[in-house]
């Protein structure tokens, strides 16, 4: 499409809401609207934006906004008061500052559980808050009262400044805040930065394991969503001339989720319209006899209903992803009957791989690793050493303890004694996150993929944290305009054979293609080492065919460790073989040599003393 | 200065708020410990119940009446609640519970609120329990005792039901593996049925007989929503002792820190919440990595 | 009619499908070994088969009638029991109220004497919880528990993983018990000779495919076949 109609596409909700917002005065008489009602409802939305980015789209819930609502508000209005000033733009970032402070200390106490936790943890300080504004710090706050006598805003911006008296200029006023603001959070979206919040939201173990330091990015999105409510906070006071202490009741904060999941969430826009809604029933059904006092009762139930049946509320309307009806992802054809009775056929030779012998250098040892679980040893002193370039598989039967060995070299769990060494340096204990970013990557054996994100948006989760480290708040650039990004996605896709897939949603993928993108996620971050769990778990056996194809033809300039029960997928693939059983290494050679050795094959059919004491 | 009588009238006003703290607690533990759901609306099933034990004494004017009916139809309503929605619930993340429980809230006290209006009602003391008993510490309103032994009475009755009957048995074995005791040939849906009623039926009989303490507003569970959660985080998800000694510390907190400086009672309490949550997020009793 | 057939059933996790046309019958009063390297479906079969999760194609019929896609308790209530992986015994109840629990919904249940009576151990232990059991005593608890519901049809998975070789002796001396008295077994194990010593017949299976079908003694016969498929 022509440039002029690609910028309006791109700018299209900002220039809809601009024009909603200069012509909504000339409508207000005819719908029965008061600047009053619109500015409580812009403010309601810019309180949303910041809620909308923590909770729509990073997926954290918080009960106690309302902590940073009333801290904002409070200070700009205190400010006002006292006054230290009569500059209502001074009044209103001391208060912002103010939240943004509250929030990067609730939040990090806060951010430290998860899910429901989190959830009371938020609630827990919004109700301190509300306590603390009421009685002990009341000689500031008012207490009961709150802060009366707050000034027409005087708006002063060095040389000139606005004096604003009537609630069309307030209007105005908000109206200009409100769309910065949207404008802003429309921006963060779009960034690199809001494309790591999404698929937070969607499996943040899967971020943190592609080498992003989850922690960091929710503390600022906590933090972004505070500052917005502090602002909200402080355009309250000015709006009514007085700072309330119900802007910091818990059913401010509840109000403030009620209005974002009936107006959308996830949509920005959301929160706007949810307290549009909002106010507009209230006063609709304050008019019809009878009904007047139930309209709370009536907006719970459509809130219940909304949150039964859809998700994403009136904006979003599309129901939640498991109602619905998704394209069916494409079934392989089962021809795989004909191969079964293959393998029942007669044992044939396998056929070991014709690689070279590996003779680079050493990049992965584990010196005396082990692993105990109270008085049960799951690793029991393994030493290992990997080879530049070469293809290890780890094998051995139920218990053996391959897994544990395999979460340590992945930085999963940490030893309980023993080293990791990668390219000489020790990595034990590094954390995932880090280990990714040194050059280890691994890929899971259940598909950790970000469903609702195309396959371009899922790979680029992973390029993100190749190409920018594994904390980059970039909120301002548009993150599918980055050349070295979109590079990065085109090379891992075709790496994996999906660059005919990527703008298809991950959860329409077939099997096999979403297996082939959990590889991919785990190869964009273009690792030294690739760790593999179980790559072809679950598949067919045409489809483990493939993959044998597929991780041959990756397998040049990687390092790779995989961790296998399918016997042919091995042979196939590995140019050594280390065999652990109890814990224990008990043998490492190439696979001829492992198939032939009699301990090996002893502790496979358990004809040796059963499993030894622990 | 701090009397004696004073100190010891605030120990029992928080074994008395412990006690109820207790009883509500109990519901949501078990709730939450065997269907997994974060019941926001535990505050409102509270509210319910002095509600329907208000109305009922408006009848009969008979306080035990008002006790068994907030009881029985706190019993209802739960069970409707499970069937008509919480059970559509089970397999969703815990936001989502959250969030429906959350509007089942302002569903109930706002029906509240336009039934009955804003004004504060009030359940009186019945009389076999009117008057001031000397417990020779301190002089204490006689009916504060008798919700002691009334929640000591349901909570040996409550102790019974989950360590001597099946369906504690059932419960306490669904708390922690609940495919297991499906496998045992138990249906285990069905005891989910009972047991969200059980919790409701607590936290109703515990607004009935706080009613004469308090007063009986639309909003008077929301306090209590707050800090029942924080008897279970402080005691441990699913734990009977750990709601019993979580609430009985929650209540002495609020009650003697409103002692010595009571703009701070509830602040404390929160600040010890959010500290069990970080430090210990299993609480006193509860199983860890169960979170 | 077979005690229990498994007619072609295709089990997933999800997406991964797990389990391929996979078929198999049961006749009473036979032992039969489930045999095959760790994740090749042994544990999704038996699983199945108890309801714990459904086939998305194919049939399971017990005693003719078909249970596929029932819930496990009531697939438990036709005659099926289920001795798990993880043995599972619920950590907080004592030995004496995990027997009584499994016997709840059994209308003529073992009372826990009985199960003393086969197991010293755990009527000493009788009173101690679930979680303070030693491995071993765990284990047996678990074989206990199904037998107090007197099933039709038990399904041992993996009895002996991670247990010393003298524990592992008794609970093969238990399991030799159960198999005189005539009582119908499906035992999956990766111990093959344990299993093997067991077994009347056996089955193997191979990434989900079923590749074997016979007896210890042929079996046994074709070590190469034995490694290919168990081994390496």
């Amino acid at each position: 499409m022509s440039a002029p109609v690609a910028l309006a596409k791109r700018w299209a909700p900002e220039i809809a809401l601009v024009v909603i917002l200069l012509i909504l005065p000339l409508v207000l008489p005819y719908i029965d609207g008061t600047y009053d009602i619109a500015n409580r409802i812009l403010d309601w939305g810019l309180f949303g934006l910041g809620f909308d980015l923590l909770f729509g789209f990073t997926g954290l819930l918080s009960f106690g906004q309302a902590a940073f609502y009333g801290a904002g508000g409070f200070v700009a209005a205190y400010i006002l008061v006292a006054p230290f000033t009569n500059n209502a733009v001074v009044a209103l970032i001391g208060g912002t500052v103010a939240a943004s402070i509250f929030g990067v200390i609730i939040g990090y106490l806060s951010l430290r559980r998860t899910g429901i936790y989190f959830a009371m943890l938020t609630l827990a300080f919004g109700e301190m808050f509300f306590f603390l504004d009421i009685s002990p710090l009341a000689r500031w706050t008012g207490g009961e009262n709150g802060v009366a006598g707050v000034p027409e805003p005087h708006l002063g911006f060095g040389i000139f400044s606005i004096d604003i008296n009537d609630p069309g200029g307030l209007y105005w006023l908000l109206v200009v805040v409100f769309v910065l603001g949207f404008w802003l959070a429309r921006r963060i979206v779009a960034s690199p930065f809001g494309a790591v919040l999404r698929a937070i939201r969607e499996n943040g173990a899967r971020v943190a394991a592609v080498g992003h330091d989850v922690p960091k990015y929710k503390l600022t999105v906590f933090v972004i969503a505070a500052a917005y409510a502090g602002l909200a906070g402080g355009l309250l006071g000015l709006l009514q001339g007085y700072m309330p202490p119900d802007a910091f009741y818990l059913d401010t904060s509840g109000q403030l989720v009620v209005q974002t999941i009936i107006g959308g969430a996830g949509t920005l826009i959301g929160p706007l319209v949810g307290a549009t809604v909002w106010l507009y029933l209230y006063t609709l059904l304050q008019n019809i006899a009878g009904i007047g006092a139930w309209w709370k009762m009536i907006l719970g139930v459509i809130f219940v209903v909304l949150v039964t049946v859809f998700r994403r509320g009136l904006c979003g309307g599309t129901l939640l992803l498991w109602r619905r009806p998704v394209a069916r992802p494409a079934l392989e054809p089962v021809a795989e009957t004909a191969v079964g009775e293959q393998a029942r056929v007669a044992a044939e030779p396998r056929r070991s791989t014709q690689r070279p012998p590996p003779t680079g250098p050493i990049v992965l040892a584990t010196r005396n690793l082990s692993k105990r679980y109270g008085g049960l040893t799951a690793v029991d002193d393994v030493s290992f050493e990997l080879r530049e370039g070469e293809i290890r598989a780890v094998i051995g039967p139920n218990g053996a303890g391959k897994s544990t060995f395999f979460n340590m070299l992945a930085n999963v769990i940490p030893p309980s004694s023993g080293t990791i060494e990668f390219k000489g340096r020790n990595i034990t204990g590094l954390g995932a996150t880090m280990v990714c970013q040194r050059g280890i990557s691994k890929s899971f054996q259940i598909n950790q993929i970000f469903p609702s994100l195309t396959v371009r948006e899922n790979l680029r989760i992973a390029v993100l944290a190749r190409a920018y480290g594994k904390f980059h708040p970039a909120m301002l650039r548009a993150v599918d305009r980055d050349a070295t990004v979109n590079a990065g996605i085109d090379a891992a896709a075709a790496s994996v054979q999906l660059a005919k897939r990527l703008d298809t949603p991950a959860v329409e993928l077939a099997y096999g293609e979403k297996r082939r993108l959990e590889i991919g996620l785990a190869l964009a971050t273009r690792p030294q080492i690739l760790l593999l769990d179980e790559p072809t778990a679950g598949m067919s056996p045409v489809e483990r065919a493939d993959t044998v194809r597929l991780l041959r033809s990756i397998a040049s300039g990687v390092t790779i460790v995989i961790v296998e029960h399918d016997m042919d997928v091995v042979f196939g693939l590995a140019d050594r073989i280390t065999v652990l059983f109890n814990g224990r290494k008990i043998a490492e050679d190439v696979p001829d040599a492992i198939q032939a050795n009699p301990d090996v094959r002893a502790a496979y059919l358990g004809s040796q003393a059963a499993h030894e004491p622990a | 200065m701090i009397s004696w009588p004073l100190f010891f009238s605030q120990v029992f006003n928080g074994l008395t708020l412990g006690a109820l703290l207790v009883l509500v607690a109990m519901g949501l533990t078990i709730i939450f410990g065997t269907l997994g759901v974060v019941n926001f609306a535990h505050g409102a099933l509270y509210a319910v119940g002095a509600y329907a034990g208000f109305v009922t004494y408006e009848y009969t004017g008979s306080f035990v009446a008002a006790m068994a009916a907030g009881a029985i139809f706190l019993l209802v309503v739960g069970v409707v609640i499970e069937r008509g929605l919480i059970r559509l619930y089970y397999q969703r993340p815990p936001e989502d519970q959250i969030l429906v429980t959350f509007g089942i809230t302002i569903v109930l006290v706002e029906a509240i609120r336009a039934i009955f209006g804003g004004l504060a009602r009030n359940i009186p003391a019945p009389s076999w329990a009117a008057g001031i008993v000397n417990l020779r510490v301190t002089l204490y309103p006689t009916y504060r005792i008798d919700v002691l032994a009334i929640v000591g009475a349901s909570l040996v009755l409550l102790y019974f039901v989950l360590y001597r009957t099946r369906l504690g048995l059932i419960v306490r074995a669904g708390i922690e593996d609940q495919l297991m005791v499906n496998i045992l040939g138990i249906n285990v849906t069905r005891t989910f049925l009972t047991v969200f009623g059980l919790g409701a039926m607590a936290a109703g009989f515990a607004g009935v007989i706080n009613a004469p303490i308090v007063t009986v507003t639309p909003d008077m569970g929301a306090d209590i929503l707050v800090q029942s959660f924080v008897v279970v985080v402080i005691g441990g998800v699913g734990s009977f002792w750990g709601a019993v000694v979580g609430g009985l510390i929650a209540g002495e907190i609020l009650s003697l820190t409103a002692m010595i400086q009571p703009a701070y009672s509830q602040v404390m309490l929160f600040a010890v919440m959010a500290l069990v949550l970080i430090l210990r997020p299993q609480g006193l009793f509860g199983v860890e990595g169960r979170q | 009619m077979s005690l229990l057939e498994v007619d072609a059933i295709n089990t997933y996790y999800g997406e991964a499908h797990a389990l391929f046309d996979v078929s198999m019958h049961i006749e009473p009063h036979e032992v039969v070994a489930l045999l095959g390297r760790n994740g090749a479906g042994k544990t999704t079969t038996l699983k199945t088969m108890m309801g714990v999760m459904a086939p998305k194609s194919g049939a399971i019929r017990f005693n003719g009638q078909a249970i596929g896609g029932l819930p496990p308790y009531k697939i438990a209530r036709l005659g099926l029991q289920l001795v798990p992986e993880e043995r599972r015994i619920i950590g907080g109840l004592t030995v004496e109220e995990n027997i009584v629990l499994a016997g709840l919904s059994e209308a003529k249940p073992w009372p826990p004497q009985r199960v003393y009576d086969m197991f010293p151990r755990l009527g000493e232990r009788r009173r101690n919880r679930g979680r303070e059991l030693s491995g071993g005593e765990q284990q047996m608890l678990a074989i206990a528990r199904a037998l107090v519901r007197e099933p039709q049809l038990i399904l041992l998975d993996e009895p002996f993983e991670g247990l010393a070789p003298l524990i592992v002796q008794d609970l093969l001396g238990i399991c030799r018990r159960l198999a005189d008295e005539g009582r119908t077994i499906i035992i999956v194990e990766q111990n093959v000779e344990a299993a093997l010593s067991l077994a009347r017949r056996c089955y193997i299976l191979n990434n989900g495919h079923m590749v074997y079908e016979g007896t210890p003694a042929d079996l046994r016969r074709e070590r190469d076949f034995m490694h290919r498929h168990l081994g390496i």
